[in-house]
């Protein structure tokens, strides 16, 4: 079987100043996988994203989604060969309605329109298990912290990607809260969504995730299933700070 | 059907959404329709004169208030308009086809520069407030060379540019032997002002409406559902060019004239001061503030004020300062609050 | 023998064009690169500039050098009232700001025109002219060219080695971490900002005697101070002041001279959209850019 990537990063490299952002970053996901992406703060795991999906440009290396090089794409073009983002800052349409926010995705933008009834019921599934009416004509800015999250992701879902991008998607969330969220999540992953997650807290990432890369100054530090990276000495001191 | 038309035109795009709004809506264009009966024909030129002008209002609206996108030059387009119109109708006097082809070529030729332009700012991504600034430096060069165009050697066919003095003797639009002048002239532009007013509201609550909307909250995050949002920025400022020129072309039908200072520093700030005063993001507002503000101005010059800048300008500031929302925009709030209250108040 | 009046002559147009550009974007670019605000109002600040200095020295005798050093200051207090009135109100909100100074603008222009009426005698330009070849080359011009050069010196040192530069450079970073810091970051917006105006009415007292003085005089500084900021960039003061000044007066000046002025400033513009097409960000970035990249293959 050929090894297809529905995601994939090959020698990027980012610079800002005297900053290394990426520093030879060579990422490779799956279709269907739930990938954590960790590491401590400065690590440059939103700049790669943002990289990812062609917010900032790279001063070398190749991205590729579903094996289209999109290195020189501009960030519109990619989201239509199916990804979608959320970013880390939440980033819903504060002054607008729910339900206009959940309006202005537009799926008949995307390129691939296969699974389009899966993508459909992700949706359905996502409104339901984020308590979200689509119909709702509440502002978003009188919404809690966490609807909003949830909110964004629901938005970025109804543009129907197959590949979810998500930054920090539970900073500032209860406990409750993120278990909430990991449920979801795990629930559109079942349900054929490729999905990337950057985050801090490790109790999300161990009841997330199947596999875990470690970002580091940049680079990519290592690559591995939770318990490996959780029982690894240099994670835990990239993370306390020691390591160089 | 037709449930879909009339929630395009009274959706939620701008202030007045009520069916008390709608009656008192139509009582006023009712007024509106029947005021030339109790003024004389002078009167009613003058009152089709702060008419005209609101579609440039309008336009003023939909790129700064809707889409974000700030341009103070957008009287060049009023002036293009005016000027190829003038040209082109001049060198035709006698064909029928010269007024049409004079209001064509008006309407291409500002689009034409309207969008060359706002290629090189959208698609370059530059910072916001480089736009205003080249919109201002386009029509201050205009200006200039408008204004050096007198004498002999400044002439298209048969028509002068008329340097500082402007070109003169531009013809109305006619239909057969029917010239729109006075009454049948302000009637056009009631006609023409609802029709830009219902159109604008029904696309600004149409999809294309809501997306130009979600790029002025935030331009990235609507980028990253997939649109195109230099595009749709694109076609915005060529839409509200074309607003912009249709008050240049019946400005000249209004004064048969039209002179450089249309496209100078002072009538570039007018615009700005209707969107602010009124509020950029209400059509109606801008439209109501663009009447009044029109009649304040032409008063006040008519008397021969000189202190006619001085007030625009603090009222401009006044208005930056203490009610950034416009005016009408906050009054019609403040009364939607009142209302409410009371509403409240007599349910308990 | 003509060749050589003609290359000299280039030369010195060039040079005049760029004193030029530079002396009329220098205070907006300065307030632009902290604070990111145009200040619309600033041809008005250059025309109170050219007031200041011409009533200086026309009614109070002073002579010329003391009465633009007179105008600097008066105009930078003027600037210091509108920035703690006015403009900082509108910090983060930048096409408001826009709108607000426009405001201003035409308040200053009109006021101006009721104060002191449509015109004020001119100053005589100073100094004297050579002629070579049938050229001839004005030495007040050839003074403006060194003040300029002096200015990007002075400027250099402000921001380099005195404690407002340090602070105006920490918060241009990052207002924020600078005002954790206990960097005043207000007063050094009013200073910025006062700066500013005052460089702008420092360039409109050494512009007054090449132009007529009237209370419209600012327009005429409109188009190229604009054009040149727009080319020039915030990212960086100086290399984009000096950068877009020399690039656009070498468009300029050929422009000009075979066609005449209007179309110089035409050439301006277009130059300026086809600029900022492929550098978005002006010819600072550009440069911060390429030193970055220089740099970075130093401690590699």
């Amino acid at each position: 079987m050929k090894n297809t990537f529905i995601l994939e990063a090959r020698n990027v490299n980012k610079r800002f100043g005297g900053v290394i952002a990426a520093n030879d970053v060579n990422l490779q996901v799956k279709p269907g996988e739930l990938r954590c992406i960790i590491g401590p703060n400065g690590a440059g795991k939103s700049t790669l994203f943002s990289l990812l999906c062609g917010i900032q440009r790279v001063d070398s290396g190749e991205i590729f989604i579903h094996e289209h090089d999109v290195t020189h794409k501009q960030q519109f073009k990619r989201v239509r060969f199916g990804i979608g983002l959320t970013f880390q800052t939440n980033r819903t349409y504060q002054d607008l309605s729910v339900k206009r926010n959940l309006a202005i995705p537009n799926p008949s933008l995307a390129h691939s329109k296969s699974a389009h009834q899966q993508s459909k019921e992700r949706m359905v599934m996502a409104l339901k298990g984020f308590d979200l009416d689509p119909q709702d004509e509440t502002r978003a800015c009188e919404l809690p912290h966490h609807k909003l999250q949830w909110l964004e992701i629901a938005m970025v879902l109804a543009g129907f990607p197959d590949l979810l991008l998500i930054d920090e998607p539970t900073a500032g969330m209860s406990r409750d809260e993120t278990d909430r969220t990991v449920e979801i999540l795990k629930q559109l992953n079942d349900h054929g969504l490729t999905i990337v997650v950057v985050e801090h807290d490790m109790h999300f990432v161990k009841s997330i995730a199947q596999k875990v890369t470690v970002l580091h100054q940049g680079r990519i530090f290592m690559e591995g299933n939770v318990a490996d990276i959780t029982a690894n000495e240099d994670v835990k001191n990239i993370y306390l700070g020691h390591a160089h | 059907m037709n449930s879909k038309i009339l929630h395009l035109i009274g959706g939620g795009a701008d202030i007045g959404t009520s069916r008390t709004f709608w009656i008192g809506f139509i009582i006023v264009v009712i007024l509106f329709a029947l005021y030339p009966i109790q003024v004389s024909e002078f009167r009613a030129s003058n009152a089709a004169y702060y008419l005209l002008n609101i579609p440039l209002g309008l336009g003023m609206a939909l790129l700064w208030g809707y889409c974000g996108v700030l341009s103070f030059g957008h009287v060049a387009y009023f002036g293009i308009a005016g000027y190829t119109y003038g040209i082109i109708a001049g060198n035709m006097v006698g064909n029928s086809f010269g007024l049409i082809a004079g209001v064509i070529g008006g309407l291409l030729a500002s689009t034409l520069v309207a969008g060359v332009f706002a290629y090189f700012v959208f698609y370059a991504r530059v910072r916001e407030w480089i736009i205003p600034i080249l919109t201002l430096v386009l029509t201050i060069l205009l200006e200039t060379f408008l204004g050096q165009t007198a004498g002999y050697q400044w002439r298209v066919g048969s028509v002068l540019l008329g340097g500082y003095n402007g070109m003169t003797g531009i013809p109305s639009i006619q239909i057969g032997s029917f010239v729109f002048m006075g009454y049948s002239f302000y009637y056009l532009c009631l006609i023409i002002v609802l029709v830009c007013y219902v159109a604008l509201r029904m696309l600004l609550n149409s999809n294309f409406g809501q997306v130009v909307i979600a790029i002025r909250e935030d331009p990235l995050r609507t980028e990253m559902f997939g649109y195109d949002i230099r595009a749709r920025k694109w076609l915005v400022f060529v839409l509200s060019a074309v607003l912009a020129s249709i008050s240049g072309l019946l400005y000249v039908q209004w004064g048969n004239y039209i002179t450089p200072s249309q496209v100078g520093l002072l009538s570039a700030a007018l615009p700005v001061i209707w969107a602010s005063v009124g509020g950029r993001s209400s059509l109606l507002a801008v439209i109501i503030a663009t009447l009044i503000l029109n009649w304040v101005n032409f008063t006040l010059s008519a008397q021969g004020n000189q202190y006619a800048m001085v007030i625009i300008g603090t009222a401009l500031v006044i208005t930056m300062l203490f009610f950034p929302r416009g005016i009408v925009v906050m009054t019609a709030e403040w009364i939607g609050k009142f209302t409410n209250r009371s509403n409240n108040e007599a349910t308990h | 023998m003509e060749i050589d009046a003609l290359a000299l002559s280039l030369t010195y147009q060039f040079g005049t064009n760029a004193a030029f550009l530079f002396l009329s974007a220098l205070g907006l670019i300065v307030i632009l690169g902290m604070m990111n605000i145009i200040n619309l109002a600033h041809g008005e600040l250059m025309m109170m500039g050219a007031y200041a200095a011409t009533i200086a020295n026309n009614q109070f005798g002073l002579p010329f050098p003391l009465a633009v050093i007179v105008s600097f200051f008066a105009v930078a207090i003027f600037g210091a009232i509108l920035e703690l009135l006015i403009v900082r109100r509108f910090y983060g909100r930048e096409l408001s700001a826009l709108v607000v100074t426009w405001g201003i603008s035409l308040i200053l222009g009109q006021g101006t025109f009721l104060v002191f009426g449509p015109f004020m005698p001119a100053i005589k330009i100073p100094g004297g002219s050579y002629s070579y070849g049938g050229f001839s080359f004005s030495e007040y011009w050839l003074v403006l060219i060194g003040i300029s050069i002096s200015l990007v010196i002075g400027l250099y040192w402000l921001y380099r080695y005195t404690s407002y530069g340090l602070q105006a450079r920490a918060t241009m970073q990052n207002a924020e971490i600078a005002k954790a810091l206990g960097v005043p970051t207000n007063r050094v917006y009013t200073l910025t900002f006062s700066l500013g105006a005052g460089l702008a009415g420092l360039s409109g007292a050494l512009l007054a005697p090449t132009s007529t003085i009237a209370p419209f005089m600012g327009q005429q500084f409109v188009a190229p101070a604009f054009i040149t900021v727009v080319v020039g960039g915030a990212t960086n003061v100086i290399s984009g002041a000096v950068g877009s000044s020399v690039l656009l007066s070498a468009i300029k000046t050929p422009i000009g001279m075979a066609y005449g002025a209007f179309l110089g400033t035409v050439a301006l513009l277009v130059a300026a959209l086809v600029i900022i097409r492929i550098m978005p960000d002006g010819i600072s970035a550009t440069l911060q850019k390429i030193m970055d990249r220089r740099r970075a293959r130093h401690t590699l």
